[in-house]
């Protein structure tokens, strides 16, 4: 392999990450909040992935526009979700079996409503952007990449600014810390929780837009994704936003330079390999590993 | 009813172990009748179904430890069963063998899984029916994606595959009756209520939830082995496939999870609604089912052995209602 062919491999490694970050980090908030793995997260990545798709087809809307315009629809859609299912949802400190069938539930019925309305076959969102390629000398960036990878990095780049400026995420930064903590002070436990859900619905929504840009979908789109989100969010340590960039990363340079070694039919494996090694080695994920070496430190 | 529960100092509470007893008996005697070969085939896959179901149970319900996977479990006893009777060995050994396997490789899978707590055994069980049927498609020595043929020498008994299913539900039941009534239920339940409380009094939350994998799995594997030398041809779709798991999961949620009975209702129903409006309506079952899972949760998180119950305590209350109109 020459450096060349090394560079192209980490660049696209670089640019699937950051989409990756996006699609996991809807699923990571839902779970440090309300303690929720949420299966239904497939299900809204690939009604996201129709949802600019059909305004893209229709109403000639452009895709990325129709990304922006998934956020708030999901959001609303997630709203409503809590509200029809809410009641369902137990609090709890640990994921319940309840919770977990009931989001499964809603996974199965979002994907069949999906194959009733949209059919089997695969379809895809073309733009001009789709194949063509920035060059740099040797260095070849996908377009489409790129644009992907760079609106992935400004939604991520808002839900910081969301979580660290303003009253509602620090109110979710204090649930995913301790729930009973957050009573004492006065957050509004519920409402927080409520808006939480929508909000990592609407990235879904939004991931799966992106996604759709990179990838041909069906309605059973979301599934390779969703192990793919379990596995960033595992490496990353469950909770914690920064580990869901480091997972991402992970992921997605295992997932590209595996390539070289790895037969292409054995791919759908590796996500899976890396979430066992993950659970062997790295029990609170990569954060866990840094607090554990920090407190060795102090030591 | 309970309130009389002896007469003339017997307890006639044991008398309520009889029609359960009988239920087998009667599945048995039924092919005297001559059934037409398709009620046979519909019965043999319910009763296929629920020993799977009943074994997805004991660690889902008794242990709360809900699996995404066990179509890993059905897919390897249905290969381990094939491979086995095209090398000419006896079918019952190769069920055996299947069961065997499958209960091996939930040792592979529980092992990283259960020593974490929250739900990374949940998530782990979709990957890894996922990375089987990947490697199983890309399998060459059974046919790959393509499928696997059995050629069994001798004439189709249809008789003789319903039997073997009748008897591994029973067994699967007697399994789960006994499982439930041992120390090892009583520690699974204690589990699934509150681990820190369970492991403080004794249990090693770890090694039974291993216990307990294994023992569904074999169950769930046993049944692959039985469906996989009745339908003569196997693929990694149809016996690794997500649907599969999913199905296998359906089960004991639509009956009633953490029941004995339970399990055993939701595999008849599914059999039964499997065979007759999937064929019609294949774009359906799962919506419905999906459905079914969201109204089960939300309202009768008991299933149907729950809704029985409440429908009984209607009824009973009603009868009290005419008796002291008060």
């Amino acid at each position: 392999m020459t450096a060349t062919d090394f560079l192209n491999l980490l660049i696209s490694a670089l640019l699937l990450a950051g989409t990756y970050a996006a699609m996991a980090v809807g699923m990571t908030v839902i779970y440090g909040v309300m303690k929720i793995v949420n299966l239904a997260h497939a299900g809204f990545l690939m009604l996201g992935a129709y949802f600019v798709y059909e305004l893209h087809e229709r109403a000639g809307i452009h895709p990325l526009l129709g990304v922006l315009l998934s956020f708030p629809a999901f959001y609303v859609a997630g709203l409503l979700v809590h509200w029809a299912l809410g009641r369902g949802v137990p609090v709890s400190d640990t994921p319940t079996l309840a919770s977990l069938l009931l989001m499964f539930g809603l996974w199965l019925v979002l994907q069949n409503v999906g194959y009733l309305v949209w059919g089997t076959s695969d379809r895809s969102i073309l733009t001009p952007m789709t194949f063509a390629t920035l060059r740099f000398g040797d260095i070849t960036i996908p377009k489409i990449g790129l644009v992907v990878f760079l609106s992935a990095l400004l939604f991520l780049a808002a839900l910081e600014f969301v979580l660290h400026k303003t009253w509602f995420g620090r109110s979710v930064r204090a649930l995913i810390q301790n729930r009973y903590a957050c009573r004492i002070v006065g957050v509004y436990v519920e409402r927080t929780a409520r808006m939480t859900f929508g909000l990592g619905v609407a990235f879904a929504g939004a991931a799966g837009g992106l996604l759709a840009l990179l990838y041909p979908f069906s309605p059973d789109f979301g599934r390779p994704f969703l192990l793919r989100s379990f596995v960033i969010i595992v490496l990353g340590g469950l909770e914690s936003f920064s580990g869901v960039f480091v997972g991402a990363l992970i992921l997605a340079l295992v997932e590209t330079f595996s390539i070289l070694i790895v037969p292409s039919s054995y791919q759908p494996a590796i996500s899976f390999s890396l979430l066992v090694l993950a659970l062997i080695a790295l029990p609170g994920g990569v954060a866990g590993l840094v607090a554990r070496m920090r407190f060795r430190g102090t030591e | 009813m309970s309130r009389d529960a002896s007469y003339a100092g017997i307890d006639l509470r044991a008398l309520r172990g009889i029609p359960v007893l009988l239920l087998p008996a009667v599945f048995a005697v039924l092919p005297v009748f001559h059934l037409g070969a398709n009620t046979v085939k519909l019965l043999f896959l319910t009763f296929m179904w629920i020993a799977a179901s009943v074994g997805w149970n004991i660690l889902g319900g008794f242990a709360g430890q809900v699996s995404f996977g066990f179509a890993v479990f059905f897919g390897l006893g249905a290969y381990a069963t094939a491979v086995g009777i095209n090398l000419g060995w006896n079918p019952y050994v190769t069920y055996l063998l299947g069961g065997a396997i499958a209960a091996f490789a939930s040792l592979l899978i529980g092992l990283p899984t259960f020593r974490l707590r929250g739900p990374y055994f949940a998530i782990a069980t979709i990957g890894v029916s996922e990375a089987v049927r990947v490697v199983m498609t890309n399998i060459d020595a059974t046919g790959g994606s393509s499928g696997y043929r059995i050629t069994e020498h001798g004439p189709f008994r249809q008789t003789e595959h319903y039997y073997t299913a009748l008897a591994l539900a029973t067994l699967a039941v007697g399994i789960s009756m006994a499982v439930r009534h041992s120390r090892f239920g009583l520690g699974l339940r204690a589990i699934r209520d509150d681990q820190d409380a369970a492991a403080d009094s004794g249990v090693n939350p770890y090694a039974f939830k291993l216990a307990a994998h294994a023992i569904a799995a074999a169950l769930t594997g046993a049944a692959g082995g039985v469906f996989a030398r009745y339908s003569a041809f196997i693929d990694p779709e149809g016996v690794f496939g997500f649907q599969r798991s999913v199905g296998i999961l359906l089960m004991p949620v639509i009956g009633g999870v953490n029941t004995i009975w339970g399990p055993v209702i939701g595999g008849g129903v599914y059999g039964v609604v499997e065979e007759e409006v999937t064929a019609r309506f294949p774009e359906f079952h799962l919506l419905l089912y999906g459905t079914l899972v969201i109204f089960i949760i939300l309202f009768e998180p008991g299933g149907l052995v729950g809704l029985l119950g409440r429908l009984r305590r209607l009824l009973l209350r009603r009868r009290a209602g005419a008796w002291q109109p008060s």
